[in-house]
């Protein structure tokens, strides 16, 4: 990424917690108490059982590659191409799809395991991101 | 979804007695509310109307036109009706159902709808990246602080992620979205108002453009435009007096994919079954409306803001099995002579990008037997809405 990145808005009132927690070193998600479904985009109410029992649960931020595109094209200047963008799926939330950013144009396989990391945008807010597991 | 077909009381009782539109370009050099007057002008003369004859006016949340700015510059006295819909280019045909829904309540008579944009040359959609945020994105329930600040931040991009699983889990091939972008380009050729009319398109060619967002190469992508197009809708009993054939409005449905997730665009990218459109379940409750199945649709105009996106509705409309559209556009079957003929004045790829607009006007141009590359025998058309994040369609059928 650049030196001048886009900040994630952190003060939204159903997101939050998932910055906040980014910047501990922990990735969380939304999920039901009730019916155990997992929710994202996070909501307070639970649109499969229609109860409002819902809380933030942590990941254990293991995944697998669900859909990637290599961005050629430039349009913003925030991101020099090329970069790459990743859909990962959570091996503990399978309903979970979380999107990572990659410099460059890295060789990459279907469902391939990836882990997350935390980034630290300069004088910002953390973003967890997705790199191939080690 | 609606479950009982009687329950629609909308069937071929409205129809389009007049359409207009102005010239497609890079840089029209005029506001957007001048291009919108022309189109409404020019509807209103072919359907041999007068400004006092409209009673309603319904755009796209997106318009930066409103209906009451539009209605002083044409001069309408008697604007009592006026709605906004959408998302984006889901609105021409969720237009359709305001202005039935207007006029078979007594709302209205007699409404207009358009869409007019500097795509192009003012306000570009395809993202440069100049309509976003510099510092802090997203909040205030968009979800879009997920997304953006990774750098995903446009539709295309949005498009190449769905692109990309369809190739894993059907084997779409990077042929058969090129035979999407080559069938509206011979659509075009042949369509002289078409941005891309003087301009062929080959394999080698397709191939040989840049990459954009891979797997999605430059001609995957539809125009940016500047440009408006109006259509007039009213009563079918009141349109069978005017100028020109009426084009009967036989059925129209949103839709929203069972996979239930906020925000817009972006959040699609992240559902369980990502190339699963609201399309589907739209068609679901079309046929029902309108009467007929896909079976009995003789064109189609598909909103083709990328290749893939045409790809996916002929599967979510019902013209083949689910992963079988590429398979059916490289077939043939899309292009002129073919048994389902799309996009047949070019589309949003070649003819140019009215946000889904054109493409109802092209409908009804087939369904008089007035359009430049005239599909012989064409009674019924399908045309779709923007495919994210729900979808949108109508049927168009010629008047017996």
């Amino acid at each position: 990424m650049s030196a001048h990145p886009l900040f994630p808005t952190v003060t939204d009132r159903e997101t939050h917690e998932f910055f906040e927690a980014a910047a501990e070193g922990r990735l969380v998600f939304r999920a039901c108490n009730a019916c155990d479904h997992a929710l994202h985009p996070p909501t307070a109410h639970c649109p499969y059982c229609g109860g409002w029992n819902t809380a933030w649960r942590q990941s254990k931020g293991a995944g697998k590659l669900h859909s990637w595109t290599t961005v050629t094209h430039q349009i913003h200047p925030a991101f020099p191409t090329p970069y790459t963008l990743v859909v990962v799926e959570l091996d503990d939330a399978p309903e979970v799809r979380l999107m990572g950013h990659l410099d460059g144009a890295p060789e990459l396989v279907a469902e391939m395991p990836m882990e997350v990391w935390f980034q630290a945008l300069p004088d910002g807010p953390t973003l967890p991101q997705w790199r191939p597991a080690a | 979804m609606l479950d009982d077909e009687t329950a629609f009381l909308g069937r071929d009782k409205c129809a389009v007695a007049g359409i207009g539109q102005t010239a497609f370009s890079r840089d029209s050099g005029r506001s957007v509310l001048s291009l919108a007057t022309e189109a409404s002008l020019a509807a209103l003369a072919d359907a041999g109307l007068s400004v006092d004859d409209i009673d309603g006016i319904v755009r796209a949340d997106v318009d930066t036109v409103t209906p009451y700015s539009l209605a002083a510059a044409l001069g309408v006295n008697n604007l009592s009706y006026w709605g906004d819909t959408g998302p984006g280019g889901v609105a021409p045909c969720m237009m359709m159902g305001l202005a039935i829904g207007a006029i078979l309540s007594g709302q209205a008579k007699t409404v207009l709808a358009f869409r007019s944009l500097n795509g192009r040359s003012e306000a570009r959609l395809g993202g440069s990246g100049k309509n976003l945020g510099v510092e802090t994105v997203g909040g205030l329930g968009t979800n879009d602080e997920y997304y953006l600040p990774y750098g995903l931040m446009s539709a295309g991009q949005t498009f190449a992620l769905m692109t990309r699983r369809h190739m894993l889990d059907y084997g779409t091939t990077e042929e058969q979205l090129a035979s999407v972008a080559i069938a509206c380009r011979e659509h075009a050729n042949q369509t002289p108002h078409a941005q891309m009319q003087a301009k062929p398109l080959s394999l080698d060619d397709y191939m040989a453009a840049r990459m954009i967002s891979t797997p999605l190469r430059l001609f995957d992508f539809c125009l940016e435009s500047d440009g408006a197009c109006a259509v007039v809708i009213t009563s079918a009993e009141r349109a069978r007096d005017l100028r020109k054939p009426p084009v009967l409005i036989s059925g129209v449905a949103g839709g929203a994919p069972p996979d239930r997730r906020t925000g817009m665009m972006f959040p699609v990218v992240t559902r369980n079954d990502m190339t699963d459109l609201g399309g589907r379940r739209a068609g679901e409750t079309l046929w029902k409306r309108a009467g007929i199945g896909p079976s009995e649709i003789d064109i189609a105009q598909l909103y083709d803001c990328f290749t893939i996106s045409v790809i996916l509705q002929l599967e979510a409309y019902g013209f083949c099995a689910r992963g079988e559209g590429g398979p059916f556009a490289a077939s043939g079957a899309i292009r002129q002579g073919g048994a389902l003929p799309i996009n047949t004045g070019g589309g949003h790829l070649s003819e140019g990008y009215v946000h889904g607009m054109n493409h109802i006007v092209q409908a009804v141009r087939q369904l008089r037997g007035e359009a430049d590359m005239q599909i012989e025998g064409a009674e019924t058309c399908l045309v779709t809405g923007g495919p994210l994040p729900v979808g949108s369609s109508v049927v168009f059928r010629k008047a017996a």
